[in-house]
């Protein structure tokens, strides 16, 4: 029997059927390797690139140009980190970041060429941007904030970050891995630079990010090596999307995340996070009155559809061992975002549950039946 | 019909270009350059209508870096 996902936070599965079509298309008719030749194949696989560009471009209300292709979120954000920093100065970071963020900024500290800020977090919008406010220093560079936890899913208040980064001139850089796809995100809401992951949200293989720019602020390679352009050049190009994709394309990931974003804007991210987060309130619903349970959720504050909960006397991995023997797929631990639990609160990680469009209410009922089966165990 | 070569700094600012200009009635098409000693790139080969083409390419913001033929100069480029 397949296991039921839901740490579709990590990565989204199922894939829907026109993700894998469009990958595997790719793979038999994209033999080109995409800007590096003037031959047929070639030219096919940079126009389907291209293509690629426009549709994520668009559904982020960006240019093609400055939408780069990427392995992952990760390594998006670290370009973009890396990048913008690279001159030093001071840069703030929530303490609800994931350690993609987390860990080039605390290197960046180390190595003593920037000075680094953590704002706090609340429920209440109005205090978190105060937290950001009040960082803000004469040389703050960027500030660098996901949009949602990876943790809790709580919806930081970004538009609200993005004006205070505009009008203090400071790059804002948005790590958008959990609310891309679910909830509506575009770069008109004041992010300079948006890092996220093709492989959640958007549906896309895994192996796929996004860096999308909005040109404002520019950002220093930090890896350097072939673009298809300038090639008697030693220089690194600067000009982007190549600038940041020194190297092979991973063609059929970014056909499947194409085919992703295609998916996710036929529906609407609107029905989807209506969708999910009915599935999580009906778990919600179940684990509310569990004795030993609690939900880390604050009734004052906005979600994505990820919910973290902690067990009295069980460890989260211990949890996630026993429902994943009974057939249920879900995170436990830190979740790569051990600042997060430090301002939570959770020195011992949570448990975490993330549906995706293909979730069944029936399936977190379920599951609630087997933590309550756990209980009583 | 005078036809112009202009190269470009990237294939996505030659495809940008190019569907700028097809959009507004200019034909035109991407090849991968020949010129030796360039090093890698791509050109828009722009079939009429150079000097007016051109001008659509600076107003949108599309860079280029070198144009040969069509009685253009190289005002603008990058």
């Amino acid at each position: 029997m397949m296991p039921v996902n839901f740490d579709n936070a990590a990565t989204t599965f199922p894939k829907p059927e026109c993700v894998r079509r469009a990958a595997a298309d790719a793979v038999r008719q994209l033999g080109g390797n995409a800007g590096r030749g003037g031959h047929a194949l070639a030219m096919k696989s940079s126009a389907a690139v291209y293509s690629a560009r426009e549709t994520a471009a668009t559904f982020f209300g960006a240019q093609p140009e400055n939408t780069v292709f990427t392995l992952n979120c990760t390594h998006a954000l670290n370009m973009a980190v890396q990048g913008i920093m690279r001159g030093g100065g001071h840069m703030i970071i929530s303490c609800l970041e994931h350690n993609s963020v987390a860990r080039p900024a605390a290197a960046l500290a180390s190595s003593g060429r920037v000075s680094l800020s953590v704002a706090k977090v609340y429920p209440d919008d109005d205090k978190t941007v105060e937290s950001f406010r009040h960082l803000i220093r004469r040389d703050t560079k960027a500030i660098v904030s996901t949009l949602a936890s990876n943790v809790t899913g709580q919806l930081l208040p970004w538009k609200r970050i993005g004006e205070l980064c505009k009008e203090n001139g400071i790059c804002f850089i948005a790590d958008g891995a959990q609310a891309c796809g679910v909830v509506d995100v575009k770069l008109s809401d004041g992010i300079n630079i948006l890092c996220t992951a093709g492989h959640k949200g958007l549906y896309g293989l895994t192996g796929t990010g996004l860096l999308i720019s909005d040109g404002r602020y520019p950002i220093e390679p930090i890896i350097q090596g072939g673009t298809g352009t300038a090639s008697a050049d030693l220089e690194q190009p600067l000009l982007l999307p190549e600038a940041l994709e020194s190297g092979t394309l991973n063609i059929p990931g970014i056909m499947s995340l194409k085919a992703g974003i295609e998916f996710v804007s036929r529906l609407g991210t609107e029905r989807i996070f209506r969708h999910e987060t009915g599935i999580c309130r009906r778990f919600i619903n179940e684990l509310v009155n569990l004795p030993g349970v609690t939900v880390l959720r604050d009734s004052t504050a906005s979600y994505v559809p990820i919910v973290s909960f902690t067990i009295d006397g069980i460890a989260p991995e211990k949890a996630a061992a026993k429902l994943s023997e009974a057939g249920y797929c879900l995170r436990a631990g830190y979740h790569c975002a051990a600042l997060s639990h430090t301002c939570l609160g959770t020195e011992n990680g949570t448990i975490r549950f993330a549906p995706s469009v293909f979730s069944r209410e029936s399936d977190a009922a379920a599951l609630a039946d087997e933590i309550k089966k756990l209980l009583r165990d | 019909m005078t036809v112009c070569i202009a190269e470009m700094p990237s294939y996505t600012y030659a495809v940008k270009g190019e569907k700028l200009l097809r959009a507004r009635g200019y034909p035109c098409e991407i090849k991968r350059n020949e010129r030796p000693g360039g090093g890698c790139g791509f050109s828009l080969i722009i079939k009429g209508g150079c000097p007016e083409a051109l001008d659509i390419l600076r107003a949108y913001s599309v860079p280029y870096t070198n144009v040969r033929g069509g009685g253009t100069d190289d005002a603008g480029k990058l």
